[in-house]
């Protein structure tokens, strides 16, 4: 069953073509990594994907709804609702310990829960952190605060740009290993990178060259 | 956990956990409120304030003798009774009399008073020495100081010369030594005759002045230039009997009229015995007005020299607003016989004084308030750029833009809450610093001023936030995932 669907979408800067007629399938469940240089169309088409941006033409469907004629507004609920967002900075709200940080989402989705929250980070394992400010936390730990932050509201896809992008190679299992869990329990994962390592975790490699497919790649080897 | 309770930890978290910022803004909203309380507090206590300044700039309301009846002590304690304690300032009663000096011929005008009360109601009074603090002391202007020649410690003799006005006396009554009569009657063709005559000790006329001037002018009229004929009732006793004195020749009927009015003549004035006091200079007066050159003694003084309480005029301060002053004349007045006035002048300068430091004061609270704004905005300002990527991800999470609003409002309202009672208080401690060190007395606190200081904060502070809002609000989401 198909959670996203791009269908010829472009989006165009004056003369640039960031994405330029691409058509993409993502099944619901299935873990999906997009690669490419600098400049390739990755980040116009996260941004498009996580409700951020609009393109010029061409459909989005999220979970059977076009989001590309969507009012900003209406954009921020679906994004709300259907997606958990993970990013390279880990942008966490520094005055807040691990645990508000986490509640933030919970309070923009619908309700914080203290325990749902603590239980989230027990998960990524830094239950015993929660109280710690982001100050006080290692790269790797808030990263880990952020996949917890991602999942709290059961969304129906992450969306996770450049995750690892920050992080020594230990820390970038942890996440892997999330990732994997996540996407055992059934999470729809699109991963953004430009490192090999993560993207051949991924069932399918989707790489971006000059806003167009430039090929496509089963990882044979998934689940091995 | 409800959705309130989280919003309050986040906004109080962002103000508590983020300090350097904040604390720029929560001192500049802290500091507006402050001169805000602190001025508010000065302008409510400033007519109580101002009102004791003014009072020593002298008296703004004097009592004078009514229409009947006399001023004197009892009737200026009644007058006084209708003037709430608290607000009478001081009430200084003033005689003026004119006393001789006997060792120098020559006499000046002699002020009885209650000096315990000038203290109050002329502050301005200069004194070189003291005030008399007893009877037989005087307290002599400069100028009278310096014609005859007195400092601290001389002694000077005063004499009352006194003038007894005696009214309602029969002609037998007054025809004493040494008093001065007069009498009319009607002379020729319904025309009066004046006459006023001086007996010498042996009360016989030792001079006679005739006034003739309706008779007509060839016989009668000629009597006051008449010598000779005047001369004749030199050494006479009244009444004059029929042959006592030749008529004038031609004016029979007038001749008739001067002896009528002589014998109906009833005394203007009568001797009486002078009286003299000792007193000893205790202090130099300067005012640079015309109090220099008078004696001030003590109203005991003055009684035992005079033998009457008679009081001239009283010279109160009253501490109230315009309007208070009018009251309290209108009863006086009415109540007691005493007139009551204001001096226009010091109650009319005091009003436009108030009401010029009523203007200023506005004025000043308006453009603190102001800076506070443009200060707490341009903070607030700063404090969104500072936090775009925070914004981002806020809204990357989900948070609609009536979130970010609320968020910063509150954040904002906060501020303004702590900066306002800390204002309050800091306020109300400048009140204090100012009003002893402008007016020189503490002030009264205002417990209300505590919400209004926290009332205006917060609205400083949230109207301070609506622009910095407005960018926060602008702010793209996406920036949170360019990886920069």
């Amino acid at each position: 069953m198909s959670l996203l669907e791009l269908k010829n979408v472009s989006k165009i800067y004056g003369e640039l073509k960031a994405l330029d007629n691409v058509s993409l399938h993502v099944d619901q469940g299935e873990w999906v990594a997009i690669m490419g240089p600098s400049g390739s169309g990755k980040s116009t088409m996260m941004n498009i994907i996580g409700c951020m941006d609009k393109p010029t033409t061409g459909e989005v469907l999220l979970d059977g709804v076009d989001i590309s004629k969507e009012s900003s507004k209406h954009l921020t609920d679906i994004r709300r609702d259907k997606i958990g967002l993970i990013f390279q900075q880990f942008h966490m709200v520094n005055y807040l310990t691990a645990v508000e940080n986490v509640m933030v989402s919970q309070y923009y989705h619908s309700m914080p829960d203290e325990n749902e929250a603590l239980e989230a980070l027990g998960r990524v394992g830094l239950r015993e952190r929660a109280k710690h400010l982001p100050s006080q936390l290692s790269g790797g730990e808030q990263q880990r605060v952020c996949v917890a932050r991602a999942l709290i509201n059961h969304p129906e896809l992450i969306l996770a740009d450049e995750p690892t992008g920050n992080l020594d190679e230990a820390n970038e299992n942890i996440v892997l290993d999330l990732f994997a869990q996540l996407h055992k329990e059934g999470t729809t994962l699109i991963v953004v990178t430009h490192d090999p390592e993560v993207a051949e975790a991924a069932q399918r490699t989707i790489v971006l060259e000059h806003g167009r497919i430039a090929r496509e790649v089963i990882n044979e080897n998934f689940g091995k | 956990m409800t959705k309130r309770k989280m919003f309050l930890r986040m906004v109080t978290s962002s103000l508590l956990r983020r300090r350097s910022r904040m604390l720029i803004a929560l001192l500049s909203i802290a500091i507006g409120a402050t001169i805000l309380a602190g001025l508010v507090t000065i302008y409510v206590d400033v007519p109580r304030q101002m009102g004791a300044q003014f009072r020593s700039y002298g008296a703004n309301m004097l009592l004078l003798p009514g229409e009947e009846g006399e001023l004197n002590r009892e009737k200026l304690n009644e007058a006084l009774a209708e003037i709430p304690g608290d607000s009478l300032v001081g009430a200084a009663p003033y005689r003026y009399v004119r006393l001789d000096m006997t060792t120098r011929q020559q006499s000046f005008t002699a002020a009885a008073t209650d000096f315990t009360q000038i203290v109050k109601t002329s502050p301005y009074f200069s004194v070189e020495g003291a005030y008399p603090s007893e009877t037989r002391q005087v307290l002599v202007g400069k100028e009278i100081a310096e014609t005859i020649g007195v400092h601290n410690g001389s002694t000077m003799e005063l004499t009352y010369q006194p003038t007894v006005v005696s009214d309602g006396k029969t002609p037998e009554e007054s025809r004493v030594a040494g008093a001065t009569l007069s009498g009319k009657a009607e002379g020729f063709s319904g025309g009066m005759v004046y006459v006023t005559a001086v007996l010498d000790d042996a009360a016989k006329i030792a001079s006679l002045t005739v006034d003739a001037s309706t008779q007509t002018p060839e016989y009668g009229g000629q009597i006051p230039e008449a010598e000779a004929y005047l001369n004749q009732f030199i050494g006479k006793s009244l009444p004059l009997a029929g042959g006592d004195v030749d008529t004038f020749t031609g004016a029979t009927v007038t001749s008739d009229a001067v002896v009528a009015a002589l014998n109906q003549a009833t005394a203007i004035s009568s001797p009486a015995q002078p009286r003299t006091l000792n007193f000893t200079v205790t202090g130099i007066l300067t005012t640079g007005g015309e109090e220099e050159g008078y004696i001030f003694m003590s109203l005991e003084d003055m009684e035992l020299m005079t033998g009457t309480d008679h009081l001239d005029v009283a010279e109160l301060s009253v501490s109230a607003s315009a309007e208070q002053l009018e009251e309290y004349t209108a009863a006086i007045t009415e109540k007691t016989g005493v007139r009551a006035r204001l001096v226009k002048r010091v109650a009319r300068s005091e009003a436009a004084v108030l009401e010029k430091l009523t203007a200023l004061v506005f004025l000043v609270t308006l453009v603190v308030l102001l800076l506070t704004l443009i200060c707490v905005s341009t903070t607030m300002m700063a404090v969104v750029s500072e936090r775009r990527r925070e914004i981002g991800l806020r809204k990357a999470l989900g948070a609609s833009d009536g979130s970010i609003r609320a968020e910063f409002l509150g954040e904002g309202l906060f501020l303004g809450l702590l900066g306002g009672i800390l204002g309050a208080i800091l306020g109300f401690i400048f009140a204090q610093v100012v009003s002893v060190n402008v007016f020189g007395s503490s002030i009264t606190f205002q417990p209300l001023l505590v919400p209004a200081a926290v009332l205006v904060s917060m609205i400083i502070a949230a109207a301070s936030c609506l622009l910095p809002i407005k960018r926060a609000v602008a702010i793209d989401p996406a920036i949170v995932l360019k990886g920069e």
